[in-house]
This record gives C-alpha cells, sequence and structure tokens, in this order.
C-alpha cells in the first residue's frame, strides 16, 4: 500500500495544468458555470478536444491499436480530476473517451470501429446517452422504445427523456426493445443512432439547473440500417454493462466539490468572514468531506488499475463524490448568504450544477441499496 | 499509487487479527472492567512479543504497518493504549520507552485521561514542548468512567519534570496523536458496524428480518461510507508519515462520523444494545471518548483549516 504519485504522473498533471492555462479562453470560469451541455460550452469542446488529441491525451488510455497509448487509469484519471475541477472543459465529450469509445472497441464492428473510433479520438464528435425513459428510471429495464426489424433496417418508435446534450450530439447510443414480448434486461439491444435520421426529433425541457441541460428526444418510424446495431441483438443489456464499469466512478465529482471549496474559502477571506470559528469548522469539515470522497474514488482507480473486476467499492464511492459536492454546494449558499440569490453568482452557479449530483447517473438512493446488499450482505425483503 | 495490501502488510495483518482473536475481544474487555478495569497486560506482551510494539521502527516497516496492527487491535477491542506506544511514542522518539504509555496535555490536568492511572510513562504536551515523564505513584488516579477505557485523573503538576523532546516535537505529538485517534476510531466504527449488521442479519420482527427494511439498510450503508472513508485517510495520512494537515483531515472526519456511528448502531440495535451483555456497547462509549479528546472534531478542524488555508479566528 502507497500513496505516492509516480514523478511521470506528477510531472504528466504539472504539464496538462500548464496546457489548461495556455488553452483556456479568459473568460473560461464565466463559460464553465453553464455546465458541459451549454452552446458556449459544447462548442469550445471541439476547440480543446482537437488540442488534446494533439498532444495525445484525450484517449491515451485507449490500446496503440485505436489511437491511445496503453496509458494506465492513473494517467487518464489526472486528466479526469483536472478537467472536471474546473468546469469540463471537454463538455460532453468526457462520455465518448470514457466509455462510448471502449464500448466500440469491444463490440463494435470493424466498420464502426473504422468510422467511430477516429472521430471521438480526434475530438471531433459529440455523442449524447439515450438510456432513460419516462418510465424507465431508476429502473432502466423498464425501458418500452422499441426497434421493429424491416429488412435491414430498425424503425425505431418511443421516447427518451433527460437526455443532456442531445441538442448538439452528432450521435445517440440508444436503448432500444427489439424483442417486443421481452421483458426486463432481455431483448433490449444498443444502437448507434446519427441525431440526423429523419424521425428523431428533440425538445428542450426547460430546467433550474441550467440552459439546455435536459431534452426529450422523440421518435416516431425513425429508421435506420441495422449496421447501426452495436453487439449482438437483444443482448444490448451486456454491452451497457460492460461499458458502464468504464464510467465505475464517473465525474471527479469530489475534485470540483475540493477546487469550489477553496475558492469559496478565497471569498470568504476577501469579506473577512475567516475570522468566525463557526466559519472556519463548518468550511474544514467540508474539506474532510471532499478528502474522503477522494480517496474512495481513488480507491476504485486502483482496483481498475490492478485489473481487478468492479465491485461495490463503485458504489462507496459515488454515494461519498455525491455528498461532497452537495455539502460544498450548500455550505457556498449557507456562508455567503442572500447575495447567493442573484443569478451568476459564485454561489449559485456552483450550487445549480451540484443540486443534481445525487440524481444524475444513478440515484443516490439506488447506490445504497446496492452497498446494502453487496457490500454489507443485508437480506431483502 | 496502491490501495491493495503487500504481502508483508497482509502477513502483519493476519498474524495480529491471530494474536486478538486469542488475547483480546469484547468479552475481555467487559471482564478487565468488571475486575476492576486496567490495562490488558497481557494482550500488550502479546503485541510487544509479536515485535508490533515497535514495528513503526523496525526495517521495511513504518507508520502505516503501525496503523494496520492498530486498527485491528481496536477492532477487537483491546484494552490498551496501542495507538499511543506503536504510534505516537514510536513516532517521537527512538527512545525505548517503558509502557504502559499515556497521552496527555497541559489542558488534561484533572480531566479523564485514558490509561493515565496505568501508565508508567506520560507523553505530556505544552506549550513549551514535549516532555517524557515517567510515572510515579500518586501522580495520577483511577477515575471511574464507563467510555470503555481504564480513565486516570492527573494530580501532580509535573513542572520541570522529565526529558524535553525539544523544538517540534508538540505539533508532531499532536499530528501523531490524531493518526493513532482516527484509526482507532475507524476500527471501533468497524465493529459497531458489523456486530449491528450480522444483529440485523438475524433479528426478525413483522415476520421480516429487520435488516431487510430499507429504511434500515440505507443509514447502514451510510454508516459503511462513513467508515471506508475514514479508514483511507487514516491510511493515506500513516503512508505520508503523518503530515499534520493529513492526519488533521483523518481525524476531523473520523471524530464526526464516530458520533453518527455510534448513534444509528444504538438505535438500530434497539434495547438490546444498552446491555452490558451484548457487545456493542464496548465499542460505542469508545467511540464517544475517542471523538472527545485532543480538542475534538471542533480542535481536529480548526488545525485542518489553519493547515490548509492558513486560517485562524486572529488572522
Ligand atoms: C443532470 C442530469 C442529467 C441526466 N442525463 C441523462 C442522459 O444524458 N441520458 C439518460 O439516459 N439519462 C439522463 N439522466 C437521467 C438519470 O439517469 C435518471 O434521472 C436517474 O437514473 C433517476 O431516474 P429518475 O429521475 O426517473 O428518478 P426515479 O427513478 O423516478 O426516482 C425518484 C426517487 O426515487 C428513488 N427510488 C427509485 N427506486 C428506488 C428503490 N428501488 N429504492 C429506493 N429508492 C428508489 C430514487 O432514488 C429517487 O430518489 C440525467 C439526469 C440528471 C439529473
Amino acid at each position: 500500500m502507497e500513496f505516492d504519485w509516480s514523478a511521470e504522473d506528477e510531472e504528466h498533471r504539472r504539464e496538462f495544468r500548464e496546457f489548461l492555462a495556455a488553452v483556456l479562453p479568459g473568460d473560461w470560469e464565466e463559460i464553465a458555470q453553464h455546465g458541459p451541455g451549454s452552446d458556449a460550452q459544447a462548442a469550445f469542446s471541439y476547440e480543446f478536444c482537437a488540442r488534446m488529441a494533439e498532444r495525445g491525451w484525450l484517449t491515451q488510455h485507449w490500446p496503440t491499436e485505436y489511437g491511445g497509448k496503453d496509458a494506465d487509469p492513473w494517467r487518464h484519471s489526472i486528466i479526469g480530476e483536472e478537467c472536471w475541477a474546473i468546469g469540463e472543459p471537454r463538455g460532453p465529450q468526457y462520455m465518448n473517451v470514457n466509455w462510448i469509445g471502449p464500448a466500440i472497441m469491444r463490440f463494435g464492428t470493424d466498420e464502426q470501429k473504422r468510422h467511430h473510433l477516429p472521430l471521438i479520438s480526434q475530438g471531433k464528435v459529440l455523442w449524447c446517452q439515450g438510456f432513460s425513459e419516462p418510465d424507465a428510471g431508476s429502473d432502466l429495464a423498464a425501458l418500452r422504445t422499441r426497434a421493429t426489424r424491416d429488412g435491414d433496417d430498425y424503425v425505431i418508435d418511443g421516447s427518451k427523456i433527460w437526455t443532456s446534450y442531445a441538442n448538439h450530439a452528432r450521435y445517440i447510443i440508444l436503448l432500444v426493445r427489439t424483442d417486443p414480448a421481452s421483458k426486463r434486461t432481455r431483448g433490449i439491444s444498443v444502437l448507434l443512432v446519427p441525431m440526423s435520421t429523419p424521425g428523431i426529433e428533440v425538445r428542450e425541457i426547460p430546467s433550474v439547473v441550467g440552459d439546455r441541460y435536459f431534452h426529450e428526444v422523440f421518435f416516431t418510424a425513425a429508421r435506420v440500417p441495422v449496421s447501426c446495431r452495436l453487439g449482438e441483438e437483444n443482448a444490448g443489456w451486456d454491452v451497457v454493462s460492460y461499458a458502464l464499469q468504464f464510467e465505475r466512478v464517473g465525474a471527479a465529482r469530489y475534485a470540483r466539490a475540493a477546487r469550489t471549496l477553496d475558492r469559496l474559502v478565497a471569498i470568504c477571506r476577501e469579506r473577512g468572514l475567516t475570522r468566525d470559528p463557526l466559519v472556519i469548522d463548518r468550511l474544514a469539515e467540508a474539506r474532510a468531506i471532499c478528502e474522503a470522497a477522494r480517496l474512495l474514488n481513488w480507491r476504485v482507480i486502483d482496483q481498475r488499475a490492478h485489473g481487478s473486476p468492479p465491485t461495490a467499492d463503485t458504489q462507496l464511492a459515488r454515494v461519498a463524490g455525491t455528498n461532497a459536492d452537495r455539502h460544498v454546494g450548500e455550505l457556498a449558499l449557507e456562508i455567503l448568504g442572500p447575495e447567493a440569490m442573484e443569478s451568476g453568482t459564485f454561489a449559485d452557479a456552483n450550487f445549480r450544477l451540484a443540486m443534481t449530483a445525487g440524481v444524475a447517473v444513478g440515484a443516490t438512493e439506488i447506490q445504497l441499496n446496492l452497498i446494502a446488499s453487496r457490500v454489507l450482505g443485508l437480506p431483502n425483503e | 499509487m496502491d490501495f491493495e495490501l503487500s504481502d508483508d502488510q497482509r502477513a502483519v495483518v493476519d498474524a495480529v487479527l491471530a494474536l486478538c482473536v486469542r488475547h483480546a475481544g469484547p468479552k475481555r474487555a467487559v471482564e478487565l472492567r468488571n475486575a476492576g478495569g486496567g490495562c490488558d497486560a497481557a494482550l500488550l506482551e502479546a503485541l510487544a512479543a509479536g515485535g508490533y510494539a515497535d514495528i513503526a521502527r523496525q526495517e521495511g516497516m513504518g507508520l502505516l504497518e503501525a496503523t494496520l496492527v492498530a486498527e485491528v487491535v481496536s477492532r477487537h477491542a483491546g484494552v490498551v493504549p496501542y495507538g499511543a506506544q506503536a504510534i505516537v511514542a514510536a513516532g517521537l522518539t527512538d527512545q525505548p520507552l517503558v509502557g504502559p504509555v499515556a497521552l496527555a496535555h497541559d489542558w488534561d490536568l484533572g480531566e479523564p485521561v485514558r490509561f493515565a492511572a496505568h501508565a508508567r510513562t506520560l507523553i505530556f504536551g505544552d506549550d513549551d514542548g514535549v516532555r517524557l515523564i515517567p510515572l510515579a505513584a500518586g501522580d495520577a488516579e483511577p477515575v471511574r468512567s464507563d467510555f470503555g477505557y481504564p480513565m486516570g485523573r492527573l494530580v501532580s503538576d509535573f513542572a520541570g519534570r522529565g526529558a524535553d523532546l525539544g523544538a517540534g516535537a508538540h505539533a508532531r505529538l499532536a499530528s501523531l496523536w490524531r493518526l493513532a485517534l482516527a484509526i482507532e476510531i475507524v476500527g471501533a466504527m468497524d465493529a459497531a458496524l458489523s456486530t449491528t449488521v450480522d444483529y440485523l442479519k438475524v433479528r426478525k420482527q413483522f415476520g421480516r428480518t429487520i435488516g431487510s427494511f430499507q429504511a434500515v439498510q440505507h443509514r447502514l450503508a451510510e454508516c459503511k461510507v462513513l467508515i471506508e472513508g475514514a479508514r483511507w485517510l487514516a491510511f493515506e495520512a500513516a503512508h505520508k508519515g503523518a503530515p499534520a494537515e493529513g492526519t488533521a483531515t483523518a481525524a476531523a472526519y473520523a471524530a464526526a462520523a464516530a458520533t453518527r456511528v455510534a448513534r444509528e448502531t444504538h438505535q438500530l440495535s434497539g434495547a438490546i444494545g444498552f446491555t452490558r451483555e451484548y457487545d456493542l456497547h464496548v465499542w460505542t462509549l469508545r467511540l464517544q471518548a475517542l471523538s472527545l479528546e485532543l480538542g475534538g472534531v471542533s480542535g481536529h478542524r480548526r488545525v485542518l483549516a489553519a493547515l490548509r488555508w492558513g486560517l485562524d479566528t486572529d488572522s
């Protein structure tokens, strides 16, 4: 057991920070306030990811045959931390490099690989994730959107909801039911669908989180060739399970929370709030919460670096990361007070980014269920 | 970066586990208390004989290994000042000390202090530094306490006594002490939680095991998140040689988690949790004691804020 970064990893982080300082625009903090799905951030992601690709960093954790460098998960986690901490300049493309690309590598046909992987590794494409439906949230296996085989095509009917980035995306990674008689996890397939396909309509769902955060995506007799399918027909659940292994820890929320906390301290200092022992106490409490989340997340990265299969430690890490993010978000409101009510202020922007943490990519209660059964071994009803 | 135990570390942990199964455990803790509440000399001796008392100073070993051992000893409710000896004393000085060892600050004078009435050496911190003081008869008297450890009150003023460890020792004492506290809290929390989980897997009400109620499961799962976070914070701080900010972070997190875990495990155990016959109290009352030591949660947080951001109320 040891907790030191190698000299190479430290150098990598230093170099990446220099790169960030050089390529981020002067008004980046402003841009980053609106979340990775905003117009400005999505647009910037093309420029940013292309420059990361030039340096060989965007997909360094991919195998060399697909344009990567076989870098270990720690290397990639450094990029994830640094990017997420400052508001994710990769925009929606973090999904591509973290798990959509790897899923295509594992399950894709040669043609799919030839087409999609270079687009992703060069930072030239935005994707969105079409999983959730109105009646399939936490219970994803209840999904109903169907794809009916018609010769060499699938005809898709149904709708997806909460789809982030759908307004900008060129492709959607879509979960559909291909066996109409099937239930639950069987009979589901994954399709890689161009968003330009006739019969697809995107509607924004106005939200309090930020502009263009959520969308509904409607499919009305949308026709795509069968060659869009990723993996075997009706075996899509395996594809998704595999893909989401790569997203085990997901966004480095703890890193963002820790950085936000440092900024909060700086603001408190300017305002003369840091002589208040209660403020000091709360800030330190939050710091410890962020640090605990960091280590629980690193624990999961370590398991991956060791090549061990995913465990429910992932859920511990997620709950801790979510707690850290929300804790800091709420603390900034509490300490800075009513000024946070004004849109665009530091506390406002941060709070609204943090408030979804317990629901996005799987609600906390579901994580707690898994901890109870898999870590504590508690029985089901 | 590597979160797995090395083969050597695994061997140490396994051996100490076996040793604790033989020499420690909640029943033994209760037995000792009923017999008048001393320090467990046999366990201390067994730990020393196994080479674990000074493991931090051995070739190829260090504070992390002492911390791994301390967690096991605490999980088995060992009635010994293992952290004070193997983490604090070992980290402070190369001099061999006569055990048992107690830790105190000048502000602890007159207050209940763990092991004070049974210790032969006192590690004593005040504004002038840290002194190693051989304790004599009359320096401390036992205090009746239900909080899981033999408590004593230091009644001498110790002015001018003991060898001074010199400049810098004061901050070092606090940092090592926080590491020891953090890991002892982790061991006790883990034992309290697993005792409770095991019980709730078999206890039935309303025709089903209580552990199958989701309202109960989520509270236990949240405790687990706290415990694991506290554990890794302590391990990281130990591996890095107990840097002051790292140990303050670990202790601040652990001490806050301790009261939560103690409250939840008691609540979810029902009335049996309050009986002397049932083991839970051995750990939960200790958790309260540990969470109050060395300035408690707010004290650890104050240090953390000072070290992380240079904040203090005078600035
Ligand atoms: C910011 C954000 C972005 C998102 N982006 C996408 C996206 O790009 N693509 C996509 O497909 N989806 C996306 N989602 C959807 C997300 O995956 C779902 O919101 C999430 O899985 C929860 O589903 P739900 O919202 O329907 O809540 P529900 O499942 O209706 O849950 C409501 C509440 O009930 C609780 N609950 C549900 N089941 C149980 C249970 N068995 N035990 C205890 N409690 C339970 C939940 O924990 C939650 O607290 C996004 C969501 C958010 C907030």
